[in-house]
């Protein structure tokens, strides 16, 4: 018993095995990890630099005043509360529009793929809006609403959002339905199911968590674009719910404000950033925390 | 003309089989899975269908509740004879036929809801029952399955949440739940544990007093244990079918013995 791992070992040179050549792959080892975890520092760093940079600029503007007051010329303490509105109505508004048609266009592309030209059409053309710049989407709405109807308004900038919004849901909903296991979609036909029940209760059921996420993430995208609403609902300076006129929004409140020669509205800028940051960051976290609880719930 | 004599292996007066193929033909694309097929599946049996991997006998289980639908370049010539129609014509409606001839697969699948509407889930799809009928409808096959004393205190838990074993009785149940004439199962333990397994196999003994049974397996022994007819498949061809016995002690065919003493498969 104890012979055997000593003869065996000294064939192939024991724990010197590899000599010069392992010593060599354990240090590539070592520099390789260096690097990897370097990236990550530096990651991590950017993040925490824009957050820090965030509060501490932004915080000085959270007040009462901030979330009840309109714009206001410099100097005459304004708020933000018209472009805290516009942008909830106007994201909000294009989640409510481009929910339902993301969702059955992915499930179209997923379920419904018997002929194969057409589906990898409306893909190709889906997954074209996805990587198409967000200011040439406002420029398209701005052809074809802005300019017929003659002024600027926030169905506009909601359309604009919800062209943006469309395409990630489509592909969330298509992958996630992809997902479904083959053998769930038959079990359920096997029970005499007709296929949109087979749809409707098993297969979606079975996605609803990424598909949720999904829904949020673009949420969180759309949230902070700025180029599609420069075009179409402009901004507005006073309170507006009104969806055929002019409506301001946070994105477009910064891009005014940053640039300007004021104090006050410099700070309003800072403030805003800081809003939306930290809106889309519980959008993030709100959208992991349903996919690990619905993931855990499923297997 | 459909009334075939069979051997006579339950002591059961000679009846109409259950299910009857006759010159069965099967196509993925152009490739000839079956060919002229002709079996019958006694009423209050289990039949077993053994043979080597793409020998065709899972092809074939999918003709029986027209799975195969589900994809475009399947198709199946010949007659697949049930209750008095050939269920492969095309005017048949195949949610009713799937209602009648059930389906259990090789891994348990249970759907994303709770245990209880697992089971409700197939029963509204063909039959409208007050809360109490289902309740008693649902309770009535958990305990066919032996499930009901495992899982009577969580019928609103997830049905994920049960082990393999206890997936595959609710799937089992679930079928059951729509009272049809026939169950399918296909390599139905092929990824359960031994005692498990040994669950199911029992199950299926006392389920044949109730329904015809067709089961596929890779699994000689199991078909040994559980089958009362077994009919071997060789490329896309049936070989032989004959009471478990004598397919297991006195194969006719030389590729039948080969098969079963492991010289290829």
């Amino acid at each position: 018993m104890m012979s055997a791992p000593q003869s065996q070992s000294t064939d192939a040179g024991g724990w010197q095995r590899g000599g010069a050549q392992a010593v060599r792959r354990r240090l590539v080892e070592r520099f390789v990890s260096l690097l990897c975890n370097m990236a990550t520092v530096v990651v991590l760093f950017l993040l925490f630099s824009i957050l820090w940079t965030l509060i501490t600029r932004g915080a000085g503007g959270l007040s009462l005043p901030t979330f009840l007051h309109s714009t206001a010329a410099p100097g005459t303490g304004g708020g933000l509360a018209n472009a805290i509105i516009g942008s909830c109505e106007q994201t909000g508004l294009a989640a409510l529009i481009g929910t339902p048609i993301g969702m059955m266009a992915g499930i179209y592309l997923s379920e419904f793929s018997q002929d194969g030209r057409i589906v990898s059409l409306v893909r190709f053309v889906s997954d074209m809006l996805l990587s198409v710049p967000s200011i040439l989407v406002g420029l398209f709405i701005y052809l074809i609403i802005v300019e017929p109807a003659g002024h600027f308004s926030g169905m506009a900038g909601t359309l604009a959002l919800a062209v943006l919004f469309i395409p990630i849901v489509v592909r969330t909903t298509e992958d996630m339905l992809r997902l479904v296991p083959r053998a769930m979609r038959e079990a359920a036909y096997a029970l005499g199911a007709p296929g949109w029940r087979v749809i409707l209760n098993v297969c979606l059921r079975s996605a609803r968590g990424g598909i949720m996420t999904g829904i949020l993430l673009a949420l969180a995208r759309i949230s902070g674009e700025t180029a599609p609403l420069l075009f179409t609902s402009l901004g507005n300076l006073n309170w507006s719910t009104n969806l055929n006129a002019p409506m301001a929004s946070l994105p477009v409140t910064i891009y005014q404000y940053a640039g300007s020669a004021y104090d006050d509205w410099v700070q309003m800028a800072w403030t805003g950033a800081l809003l939306i940051t930290v809106a889309v960051l519980a959008t993030n976290i709100l959208a992991r925390w349903w996919l690990t609880r619905n993931g855990s719930a499923q297997q | 003309m459909n009334k075939i004599i069979m051997d006579d292996t339950t002591g059961r007066d000679t009846i109409l089989p259950a299910l009857a193929i006759r010159n069965l033909n099967f196509w993925y694309g152009s490739n000839h899975a079956l060919k002229e097929i002709s079996l019958d599946f006694p009423v209050h049996q289990v039949t077993g269908m053994i043979g080597p991997s793409g020998c065709g006998k899972s092809t074939l289980l999918r003709i029986l509740n027209r799975m195969y639908d589900l994809y475009p370049g399947q198709r199946a010539t010949g007659e697949v004879l049930f209750d008095g129609r050939n269920i492969l014509s095309p005017g048949l409606d195949v949610n009713v036929l799937r209602s009648r001839i059930g389906m259990v697969f090789q891994k348990p699948t249970p759907f994303p809801m709770s245990i209880y509407d697992n089971i409700a889930f197939g029963v509204r799809l063909h039959e409208r029952l007050s809360r109490a009928d289902m309740d008693q409808r649902v309770e009535g096959v958990l305990r066919r399955v032996a499930l009901w004393n495992e899982v009577k205190d969580r019928l609103n838990a997830s049905a994920a949440a049960l082990s393999g074993g206890q997936q595959q009785r609710l799937c089992i149940a679930r079928t059951i739940a729509t009272r049809p004439e026939v169950i399918l199962l296909d390599e139905p333990t092929s990824a359960l544990d031994p005692i498990s397994t040994a669950r199911i196999e029992e199950l299926l003994d006392e389920l044949k007093q109730e329904f015809s049974i067709a089961i596929v397996t890779h699994n000689l022994q199991q078909a040994a244990r559980c089958a009362d007819r077994v009919a071997f498949f060789y490329m896309g061809e049936l070989v032989e079918v004959d009471t478990a016995d004598k397919m297991f002690t006195a194969p006719h065919a030389k590729r039948t013995q080969d098969y079963i003493t492991g010289r290829f498969g």
